[in-house]
């Protein structure tokens, strides 16, 4: 397996810039992530590294050669598409076969290598079916066993479960997970889908208005968000924003005032101290992060409450029209209209600064 | 209500297509008395048909213009109708709306300039001059555009990753995915080929070369019409395209909801 890199990539139609500078990396039998909503140009690049489009400018190099110029089928990808886009015409065995046949490989040699994959994938009913006749995670297999057949050095996937029932989209993911494992493969995978991000890759890059806006592990991704963006967009429930004023500076961190929660003051231990005294700040609270002992305190009144059977979601507010989410496993006595105490450790907390960057 | 409705529009459709059969069956002056029910004349008809006009000759000049027509139009036209939808820009667009412009000329200011045209090229009084001004028709480019809008890109990004070229796209993917359309293009092409009159009326001169509908008209032309041979030549002439109708009628309804589902 190989990997894949690109070198300030820009993508325009006209005079509109969907791909802003984009420069990454990506390892050999890494699980790579697209992801952000949609418009932030991540199916775009994903096509670019397809060959689908054009890359306007920079440099695109797979397995060490540059690529931008080079046939899609002769980039040594294999992509899988949102609809699966399956030959209608065609049964799964001559889907799965199809790129084979173009290529010049004998007959007896696409029979091999599509039985192989049909076998991978547990399709070996279904080979004789038309597309038509399948439902849409046997689609999907078959979409993953026609990519798989080409041998390619990179896998694509643009949305792939998008198309999926929930139940089926848990399912199916899992697939993936383990077809990755048992593959070795690279893969490049776009999604808007901020928990099939999480649970797929091994390394996320978050993008939003063609530009990368952070790029590391799923866990670091949602510890350490560079800016609020990543931090809005990865994880779930959202996290609370809460805005602030810096009300004093020192070397154990910075204090700041909560206006909309009784001009609370609460101290932040941060190393980098650059936001000057009378500077808005928006402090950034996991709804996970809330317990029952933190030292930072809101005093809010229940508005909605969504039972999740193991946990529930609090919706609450203190009368400001703000609602702070929480996430708790102690809420299933709790009722629209009553008191709430939420508790939360300020280490826990993130701190961004006017600009939305990240603090601490 | 709705019933009633239908039903009438059903008899008023179909009525002709009657009067026509049983026509065929009966005598010029029990047609003329407006008689509606099957006579015994049938194959004295016939007969008479095929002692005026070279049946066979003018069966094989219709069906050869048809088919060649119908091919040619339909290459031409998905060709173009997949290619003004899938190459989209500014110049195509300009070049498809000018296109559509022309629909809109009558074929009576066109007569003129396309026989001096085929004058030119010596080509009066063959089949070639009643097929070639049908080939690029316009009508078929925009059903073959308009239906290329359900063509799924997914379906040709998935080709190319294949690595098929385009015109390995067009013939392996695009025609028999859109086999309904072609379907539904093929009747249409086939039964206005088949029934086109005035063009070939313009430069076939000679009988030899005549098609089935001309012979059908001269035959109305007599000083004294024999309209139970008229309704006998009508009759053969109708069978092709209804029997072409209903071998393509599943996908001519299909193409005319939509390619795909």
């Amino acid at each position: 397996m190989t990997g894949l890199k690109l070198s300030n990539v820009r993508k325009t139609y006209g005079v509109l810039e969907v791909i802003k500078d984009v420069s990454l990396e990506v390892k050999p039998k890494e699980f790579v992530v697209f992801v952000g909503p949609s418009g932030c140009g991540k199916s775009t690049l994903l096509r670019m590294i397809a060959g689908l489009e054009k890359i306007t400018a920079g440099d695109l190099e797979i397995g060490g050669k540059r690529m931008n110029e080079v046939e899609p089928s002769k980039r040594g990808i294999a992509m899988v598409f949102q609809s699966y886009a399956l030959y209608p015409h065609l049964t799964v065995r001559e889907n799965m076969g199809f790129a084979l046949r173009f290529a010049g490989v004998p007959k007896n040699e696409i029979i091999k290598q599509v039985d192989a994959a049909a076998q991978t994938l547990e399709l070996g009913a279904l080979m004789d079916r038309r597309p038509g006749e399948l439902s849409g995670g046997q689609r999907q297999r078959v979409a993953i066993g026609r990519a798989i057949v080409r041998k390619p050095e990179v896998f694509l996937f643009d949305e792939p479960l998008s198309n999926l029932d929930a139940e089926l989209r848990v399912h199916m993911r899992i697939e993936l997970a383990r077809l990755h494992k048992s593959l070795a493969a690279t893969v490049i995978y776009v999604t808007h889908d901020q928990v099939e991000a999480m649970t797929l890759a091994d390394k996320i890059v978050v993008m939003r208005n063609g530009l990368i806006s952070q790029v590391g592990s799923p866990l670091d991704v949602y510890d350490n968000p560079d800016n609020m963006f990543v931090a809005g967009f990865i994880g779930s429930p959202k996290i609370n924003f809460i805005k602030g004023v810096v009300d004093g500076v020192s070397k154990s961190g910075l204090t700041v005032v909560l206006p909309g929660y009784q001009d609370a003051k609460v101290t932040f231990a941060t190393k980098n101290s650059s936001v000057p005294v009378g500077d808005s700040v928006t402090v950034g609270l996991r709804p996970q992060h809330f317990n029952t002992t933190g030292k930072m305190k809101f005093k809010l009144n229940v508005e909605l409450v969504e039972h999740l059977g193991g946990e529930s979601f609090v919706y609450a507010g203190n009368g400001s029209g703000d609602l702070i989410t929480v996430a708790t496993q102690e809420g299933r006595g709790l009722k629209s209209g009553q008191k709430f105490d939420a508790h939360i450790d300020p280490a826990k907390a993130l701190l961004f600064d006017a600009n939305g960057q990240r603090v601490r | 209500m709705v019933y009633t409705l239908l039903s009438i529009a059903a008899f008023v459709s179909v009525f002709p297509f009657l009067w026509l059969i049983v026509g065929a069956t009966n005598i010029s002056s029990d047609i003329l008395s407006g008689k509606t029910t099957p006579g015994h004349a049938l194959f004295d008809n016939i007969v008479k048909l095929t002692q005026q006009v070279d049946l066979v000759q003018l069966f094989y000049n219709s069906t050869k213009i048809a088919v060649i027509s119908t091919i040619l139009t339909l290459i031409v036209a998905s060709l173009a109708g997949y290619g003004f939808e899938i190459f989209k820009s500014k110049f195509s667009e300009r070049v498809f709306a000018g296109l559509l412009a022309m629909l809109s000329v009558p074929f009576a200011a066109l007569m003129i300039p396309l026989f001096v045209t085929m004058a030119q090229l010596h080509l009066i009084n063959t089949h070639t001059a009643v097929i070639l001004p049908t080939v690029a028709s316009i009508f078929v480019i925009f059903y073959f555009r308009q239906a290329s809008k359900s063509f799924p890109m997914e379906l040709r990004d998935a080709a190319r990753v294949d690595g098929l070229r385009e015109w390995q796209i067009f013939l392996f993917v695009y025609m028999p995915v859109m086999r309904s359309t072609y379907a539904a293009a093929t009747i249409i092409t086939f039964m206005a080929s088949w029934n086109n009159y005035l063009w070939p009326l313009i430069v076939l001169q000679t009988n030899e070369m005549k098609t089935i509908t001309l012979a059908v008209a001269s035959l109305l032309s007599a000083y004294v019409p024999d309209y139970g041979v008229v309704m006998v030549a009508t009759t053969l002439a109708t069978l092709p395209t209804l029997l072409i109708f209903f071998i393509l009628q599943r996908q001519f309804v299909q193409g005319l909801l939509g390619s795909l589902k």
